[in-house]
């Protein structure tokens, strides 16, 4: 802190008023550049992480490319699965849809490729939405302390004594079905962990010397907590979001799987599972052999595991590469 | 401070919690839609209808509502559940045994696997045994429930016939009426109380499936948190000590280093008792297992929110309960919590 100070001053009073400022920036970005670079070179060292970012990666190149891999086929909705109407068929058969046909004759390779979509949007919308709220709040009750924190304490604990499903539950059952609903109600479930997070790190970080120092230098308030504390308080947010990314996608596609969330026949892996179950331990024929149409749930799930697994992978990298206790140990 | 007055100062901690969850769930069933709606029938007149909402204080300012509501819920009244065609509340203790036995089998099987495999882990760090359970507990958190469960239905029931695929226990004893009619609901120790040892073979033999599937999850939680732990135990001085002075690795493992590394252990075995239950409603659909779990689910469906509410709410209650009693085993195992 005291290096970056000094060199600021030493910049204003020699350059000219509009290289200053990209001093500053320079300044202010360049420790950071190195620290992710050194986070980087860390994460290729741990080959547990470099395993989950490319089965997390796989998930969402699938999502990306949805279109160049599964041609959409209904002009309305791309993300209502293509069905032919009869009974399941077994996959890797000539002629047929790759991972063969679930119930309805839904196409499951289709649906296990656009479900990447509805599954990568969902938990990252869900997480992100979530920490921002977290982290204002979290922040504000932590920084101010008193009244606020009180308010918002008592808040958290109601919702974090109900377990994560249940509560999603309660909420999305007062509402309409639908995908944006189900959203709304995994926010609600997860923004008080992210408060509580956020309002621990800042407990703890505020009472830092470096906090000390700039407060007796004069800094505004707001200056210290958007510069100082929240960036130093950040690095448990992001394990944490790694790993919900994971978490919020099991709730989601468990709510799916019960009957919350999207309708039949959407790409969707938990409805997918959901859907194929009707047609688990009973026998179809298909060119004379019998088969147990095992491929209707067994894709999707696979897709949903390799993503969950993915993001824990990363989550636990990210937690040993973070905190710098047990790095520089 | 005394254990005495910090359990009381933890209990006095859980009326606000429990009256916020109340708030919480009131202010969904008023948004549910008029509430006036589950004590009239389309052939009621326009003055009728008035009446019911007089009589059951519905024209009242909500804050007074909630009150009248929080009355209803203290002396019984939940509220009638379509999908089991009786009172909510019944229907809880209709079927919260069937539940309950499910859940604390799992937590059982949870504790005990997870706590040796991670104390095993710890000691052999970095070994095969260890990179083993490591896999187990990535699978364990990362699994989706209910795909666990149908799978292992479809390999125990339907390629290999070895476990049942639905209920609580066989349909013959259901049948001929010989269910065990005791005092507890669980069936496990009704039939024993009741000497009927093939009766708690068929017990256990459905129980398997379903308390291996719900408690996958939390054997990987807490598997990890007591590895972990004894990690940083293992590292201590004491435990130097322990071994300088020349006792033997058994000891040191089993009477120093485990016991400690349990305490916090302890408090994830309360988070993850709620994690369970939530697991229920999966896991009881799948498994067609009589209980609050099946209940709700076959609520949402039907969008029946007084029962899927009335669940919400005793859920929130076990698990705060749950929690309370960790927190004051917590504070019971290490003393520096009650002083804190």
């Amino acid at each position: 802190m005291a290096v970056k100070s000094e060199s600021k001053v030493a910049v204003t009073i020699e350059a000219p008023q509009s290289s200053r400022y990209i001093n500053d920036i320079k300044a202010e970005i360049k420790p950071r550049l190195k620290e992710l670079r050194n986070s980087i070179s860390l994460i290729r060292e741990n080959w547990t992480a470099m395993l989950g970012i490319v089965m997390v990666l796989f998930i969402v190149l699938m999502a990306l490319f949805a279109p160049v891999l599964a041609p959409a086929q209904n002009a309305g909705d791309p993300m209502q699965i293509p069905a032919d109407l009869s009974l399941p068929k077994p996959p890797f058969q000539d002629g047929l849809p790759l991972f063969g046909t679930g119930g309805n004759g839904i196409d499951i390779y289709y649906g296990v490729v656009w479900g990447a979509r509805t599954t990568v949007v969902t938990s990252l919308y869900v997480v992100l939405t979530a920490a921002l709220i977290g982290l204002v709040l979290g922040g504000l009750a932590g920084f101010y302390g008193g009244k606020i924190d009180e308010v918002i304490m008592r808040f958290t604990d109601i919702f974090l004594s109900m377990p994560a499903l249940i509560l999603a539950m309660a909420i999305a059952s007062i509402l309409t079905k639908s995908l944006e609903h189900m959203m709304f109600a995994l926010i609600i479930v997860w923004w008080p962990s992210y408060a509580r997070l956020i309002r621990g790190q800042v407990l703890s970080v505020r009472e830092n010397t470096y906090v000390e120092a700039s407060r007796a230098i004069g800094c505004k308030r707001n200056r210290i907590l958007f510069k100082h504390i929240i960036p130093n308080s950040i690095s448990p947010l992001i394990v944490s979001i790694t790993l919900d990314l994971g978490a919020v996608a099991l709730v989601s596609a468990s709510l799916s799987y019960i009957g919350f969330g999207v309708g039949p026949g959407y790409a969707e892996w938990g409805r997918m599972i959901s859907d194929g179950q009707r047609w688990f331990l009973s026998t179809i024929t298909y060119n004379g052999v019998a088969y147990t149409p095992w491929w209707a749930l067994v894709f999707p799930g696979m897709a949903l595991l390799i993503f969950t697994m993915g993001c824990s992978l990363i989550g636990d990298g990210l937690r040993d590469i973070l905190d710098p206790r047990s790095r520089r140990g | 401070m005394r254990l005495s007055r910090y359990i009381i100062r933890r209990l006095l901690l859980v009326i606000p919690v429990l009256l916020g969850v109340s708030i919480f769930i009131f202010t969904l069933t008023r948004l549910t839609g008029d509430p006036v709606a589950a004590y009239v029938n389309e052939k009621m007149s326009y003055e009728q209808i008035e009446m019911v909402r007089e009589q059951y204080h519905l024209n009242d300012p909500l804050p007074q509502q909630y009150l009248y509501w929080l009355e209803g819920i203290v002396q019984g009244d939940w509220g009638w559940s379509r999908t089991a065609a009786m009172p909510v509340l019944d229907a809880v203790q209709y079927y919260l045994p069937a539940t309950f036995e499910l859940a604390v089998i799992s937590i059982l099987i949870a504790v005990v696997m997870g706590i040796a495999l991670g104390t095993r882990s710890a000691i052999k760090k970095n070994k095969p045994f260890d990179h083993a359970t490591r896999v187990i507990s990535l699978i364990g958190v990362s699994i989706p429930v209910f795909w666990l469960g149908l799978l292992l239905l479809q390999l125990f029931y339907f390629e290999l016939n070895l476990f049942p695929v639905k209920g609580r226990v066989s349909e013959m004893y259901i049948i001929s009426g010989s269910l065990p009619g005791g005092p507890t609901g669980f069936y496990t120790i009704d039939s024993l109380l009741a000497g009927n040892l093939t009766l708690f073979g068929d017990v256990l033999w459905h129980l398997a499936l379903p308390a291996i599937t719900l408690s996958f999850g939390s054997i990987a939680v807490i598997l990890r948190m007591q590895r972990n732990s004894m990690l940083e135990v293992l590292g201590l001085d004491y435990i130097k000590t322990a071994r300088a002075k020349g006792l033997d690795e058994a000891t040191v493992i089993n009477k120093h280093a485990r016991r400690n590394a349990l305490i916090p252990t302890t408090t994830v075995v309360g988070l993850s008792f709620g994690a369970l239950l939530g697991g229920a409603v999966l896991t009881e659909s799948i498994f067609s297992w009589p209980g609050l779990g099946r209940w709700s689910a076959a609520s949402i469906t039907r969008m029946d929110s007084a029962s899927i509410l009335g669940f919400c709410l005793i859920v929130a209650f076990i698990y705060v309960m749950v929690n309370l009693i960790v927190d004051v085993l917590y504070a019971y195992l290490d003393p520096r919590v009650r002083l804190g």
